[in-house]
């Protein structure tokens, strides 16, 4: 499997994990947000890595570390039945016009990252998430951080090699769609399973 | 900060206001009553019923206060024009009120304006320089404009002159593990519980930042508060049972290789007590959840 250093890796998320994670941020507009991605790499093909789902974390203090080992074990021991595992980080920042890695970010995302190498950092793209009832854009509102040769997470430019990609090119679309009609209230994240453990952080029927 | 009746009672109210089922003005004052930040909805609402004037005369001097509410909320949504209307109409029934100053500097904040903001907000500290609410307004400009160190100075200042407003020792806090600064957090926490002995989410919130600071000594204690919070709370915090659990393995890895003395005695029975509580919630309320719960109950048992 993969050498020390990602080569050109293609990064392809379900519309499903995607639009899970921004409507995540949406329903919590004044505080940070994060998530992890789920999947695995392409059986068929080494250089891409399948994000298939992806499950919400916290809305508040999401640098404290009981709350993330519980999240992480658990969510690992639920997705190792079906062959994936954890295979990245997201992160939504609490300003509108922020766009640095937070610390919390990087030190959770390199912790993912000893488990499974190629895991990137997905970081909401603020301003691409406001203009989407403008354009036609579809591309993820998302940007894509890997770790380089020496160990530093660096953002990855659109020219990069290195590419993050909607699986379903019409995700774009559908999230629009969810957005105005409010589904994001829907969403349940590992915080509010933790005040409730009736309130379930897959999500099940979210998108029926 | 709001109990669980009071957010049930919310979320009722809210329900059926968004049903068409009537209430609404219940509904704002007991926002207004709990300072929780339901903006949207209140910019809605509220507007409708001061679009209105036969409902808003129903209001009586009341309707002042819901102009000042919906005005907030609709800069909260980046409703400016709203927001600026509202004032207008304030502006005009009270003529150099102190009150609508500080939704002007509001709007002004609202609008990205910091300087004027600033400047503003001093003009009103002039008359009033132990207004709290106006120097929780700095705080809040500092953290907007993503500068947390001057927050924090902020807050610092703020504190030592009023001790004993515990939202802003959590703000503090908060804003202190948002940097990584756990130390720094464990110290708002400890003042907050010796002021607060008997409120659980203190406990609980002091335990969770001992466990990541970590260390030997801090799991114990960390454990310690994990526990009160349990005494406090009945049983019911599922995560300070998580918490128990957690405590337990990792001082038990931690103590790999020390001495017979430094064993931990408490460990075994607490844990076993934590998980069973655990699991009966799981059985109970998410038996979907529970085969989950027991494989990481499990993997902590090392």
């Amino acid at each position: 499997m993969g050498t020390g250093t990602n080569g050109e890796l293609k990064y392809e998320i379900s519309q499903n994990a995607y639009i899970k994670l921004v409507l995540h941020s949406l329903r919590h507009k004044t505080t940070s947000v994060n998530g992890v991605l789920v999947g695995r790499i392409n059986p068929k093909d080494e250089s891409i890595v399948e994000i298939s789902d992806s499950v919400p974390l916290f809305h508040s203090n999401l640098s404290l570390l009981p709350p993330l080992e519980i999240s992480l074990l658990m969510i690992e021991e639920h997705y190792v039945a079906q062959g994936l595992s954890i295979v990245g980080y997201f992160h939504a920042n609490e300003r509108l016009d922020d766009v640095e890695l937070s610390g919390v970010g990087k030190n959770i995302a390199d912790h993912i990252s000893r488990y499974f190498p190629q895991s990137p950092i997905l970081l909401l793209n603020n301003k691409k998430l406001e203009a989407l009832s403008k354009g036609n854009d579809r591309s993820p509102v998302m940007q894509l951080c890997v770790k380089d040769a020496s160990k530093n997470w660096r953002v990855v430019g659109a020219d990069g090699g290195t590419k993050l990609l909607l699986k379903e090119p019409s995700a774009n679309v559908v999230l629009s769609d969810y957005i105005s009609s409010e589904k994001w209230k829907d969403v349940v994240d590992f915080d509010d399973h933790l005040d409730d453990v009736t309130k379930d952080w897959l999500n099940p029927g979210l998108f029926n | 900060m709001v109990t669980k009746t009071e957010e049930r009672e919310l979320n009722q109210l809210e329900n059926q206001v968004e049903n068409g089922g009537g209430g609404v003005w219940e509904y704002l004052c007991l926002v207004r009553k709990l300072k929780v930040r339901r903006s949207e909805l209140v910019l809605k609402h509220g507007l409708f019923i001061l679009n209105d004037s036969g409902k808003r005369s129903a209001l009586g001097p009341d309707e002042w206060t819901l102009y000042e509410q919906v005005a907030i909320a609709a800069m909260d949504c980046q409703s400016l024009a709203v927001a600026q209307n509202c004032i207008k109409v304030l502006q005009k029934k009270f003529p150099e009120s102190k009150r609508v100053g500080k939704l002007e500097a509001l709007l002004l904040e609202a609008k990205g304006m910091w300087e004027e903001a600033e400047k503003a907000y001093s003009i009103l500290l002039e008359d009033n320089p132990l207004d709290q609410v106006i120097h929780k307004r700095k705080v809040a400009m500092a953290k907007a404009q993503g500068k947390p160190s001057l927050a924090i100075e902020h807050l610092n200042k703020y504190l030592e002159v009023f001790m004993a407003d515990h939202d802003a020792w959590r703000e503090l806090a908060e804003i202190y593990v948002s940097l990584q600064m756990y130390k720094q957090a464990a110290f708002c926490y400890e003042e907050l519980i010796l002021s607060n002995p008997t409120l659980p989410l203190y406990h609980l919130a002091y335990a969770e930042v001992l466990y990541t600071i970590g260390g030997h000594e801090n799991l114990i204690a960390a454990r310690k508060y994990y526990a009160s919070t349990i005494d406090l709370t009945g049983g019911k915090s599922t995560r300070a049972l998580f918490g128990i659990c957690l405590c337990g393995s990792a001082i038990a890895q931690l103590s790999r290789g020390r001495n017979k003395e430094d064993k931990d005695v408490a460990a075994p029975e607490l844990q076993s007590l934590a998980a069973s509580a655990l699991e009966k919630e799981y059985k109970q309320k998410a038996p979907a959840k529970l085969s989950l719960l027991s494989s990481a109950l499990r993997s902590m048992k090392l």
